[in-house]
């Protein structure tokens, strides 16, 4: 099947596989800022003692989880202008994306933080160290280090994740991948370019895990 | 005791999980430099009740007054555990960081010593409890007993005027609990106040002031440790010596 490729055919709309690389490349990025500035916000309401701050962060998490990102995206795009809401394809998918990647985020952080042994944080306490204390210098510093391959694993699947964008119009690789299909007939073509641009960001994102794990093992060990 | 300064008074404590009455009407003295050895079958409140003492765990009935300062007052709870220190089971080490790093973290962020004077501080404790050679050490890297001594040092650098015990040779290998125990014994004859959970009745009988038992949440028997070990009012007491010393 992939013997026959037409590879002039691909790279002619090089081009347009390049913006749409691009394209999904910052949506990507944007919508992982979005996602870690939300995620640990949920995560810092969940694990905080007051009850009513903790019920809207879990239910954010809860409905997220329920539900897929094709529906979020959807209830965003036809449900924001009815509240008078207008806004670019680009900036609603960017949103769905946060939203949605933001509640996977929450629960990777929270676990690398209750992964924390409570006896050392009753050893903070007993020095003395206040509750912001015991997060900065002894929980956050192990559970982030606990926390960096499950987000680089979720950023992988943000990633493919904003193939969905192209349903809303918005251009970025699964989309201009479909132009070679629509355009010439060749949907093995389109989709063959279009993967190849997510392998590279999949590559990328892998090695950036490796070398940050070779680097920041727990100090003596392996 | 009577004139002594006191340092801890329990007076009518009580506390409950759920239904469960874990502490049952406490009320007991430690005078300032005593020590005091508590001891009694698992579950039978011990623990809770050492941790009372710095307020980890929170009690329902009663008042519990520490140097001065009444535990109802969270608000004093910090600055009360800066003096009040505190050694478990588990040593709960930060593995995080080195065998100095564990001991200066608290001095620095919470007493506010300069790096420079905490590490002198730090040394000089580490060396104290026999591990000069081994500041630089993760916690991993060290025996049980070392990181029990760590942790002895680590509260022994907030310059605390009590020291608490929960069981801290309990969950270290037979061979290494005379290097802990040692180091506490020091510390008593330096005339440390202390709250000791602990079956080492050696221990007890060698620096302990009073020895307590306790059972199903209630101060059974306090006897200075001759009159304890050789002659127990009460038969629950005599009971549980029959049980750990035979071993």
């Amino acid at each position: 099947m992939l013997g026959g490729l037409n590879t002039r055919v691909m790279l002619e709309y090089l081009p347009e596989i390049w913006q749409g690389f691009l394209s999904t490349l910052w949506l990507s990025a944007a919508g992982f800022l979005g996602a870690m500035a939300l995620g640990v916000l949920a995560c810092a309401l969940a694990i905080q003692p007051l009850r009513w701050l903790r019920a809207p962060a879990v239910a954010y998490v809860d409905v997220i989880r329920a539900t897929p990102l094709l529906a979020q995206l959807y209830f965003l795009y036809f449900g924001l202008p009815r509240l008078g809401i207008v806004l670019p394809e680009m900036l609603i998918g960017i949103i769905a994306l946060s939203l949605n990647s933001g509640a996977y985020m929450a629960e990777i952080i929270r676990s690398g933080i209750l992964s924390i042994p409570r006896g050392q944080v009753e050893a903070g306490m007993s020095t003395g160290l206040s509750y912001l204390q015991r997060m900065r210098l002894i929980v956050l510093p192990q559970a982030l280090r606990a926390t960096v391959s499950p987000v680089i694993g979720q950023t992988i699947v943000l990633v493919k994740d904003s193939s969905l964008l192209s349903l809303i119009s918005v251009v970025e690789l699964t989309r201009a991948g479909q132009r070679i299909a629509i355009d010439r007939f060749m949907p093995v073509e389109g989709l063959v370019a279009t993967a190849l641009g997510y392998l590279v960001l999949y590559y990328a994102l892998k090695s950036a895990a490796g070398a940050w794990s070779a680097r920041n093992a727990l100090p003596g060990r392996g | 005791m009577g004139q002594q300064a006191r340092m801890i008074e329990f007076s009518g404590v009580n506390k409950w999980f759920g239904p469960l009455h874990v502490l049952q009407d406490i009320s007991l003295t430690v005078g300032k430099g005593e020590v005091v050895v508590v001891c009694g079958p698992s579950g039978s409140g011990k623990s809770t009740l050492i941790r009372c003492v710095n307020g980890l765990e929170p009690f329902e009935k009663g008042r519990l007054v520490v140097d001065g300062t009444d535990l109802s007052n969270r608000r004093a709870l910090r600055a009360l555990r800066m003096e009040v220190g505190f050694v478990f089971q588990s040593f709960n080490l930060y593995p995080h960081k080195t065998a100095l790093e564990n001991v200066t973290l608290a001095p620095i962020h919470v007493r506010g010593l300069s790096r420079a004077e905490a590490e002198a501080r730090g040394r000089a404790l580490l060396e104290k409890v026999g591990l000069g050679d081994r500041m630089g050490n993760y916690p991993h890297q060290l025996s049980g007993g070392q990181q029990q001594r760590v942790a002895i040092a680590r509260s022994l650098c907030m310059q605390p005027k009590v020291m608490l015990f929960d069981e801290p040779t309990s969950a270290l290998d037979p061979e290494m609990i005379n290097e802990v125990l040692d180091v506490m014994v020091g510390l008593a004859r330096e005339g440390m106040t202390m709250m000791v959970v602990t079956h080492e009745m050696g221990f007890a009988r060698k620096v302990a002031d009073r020895v307590i038992f306790m059972d199903h949440g209630a101060i059974v028997e306090t006897a200075p440790p001759e009159t304890f070990f050789t002659a127990p009012v009460h038969a629950r007491t005599r009971d549980f010596l029959g049980k750990i010393l035979h071993h």
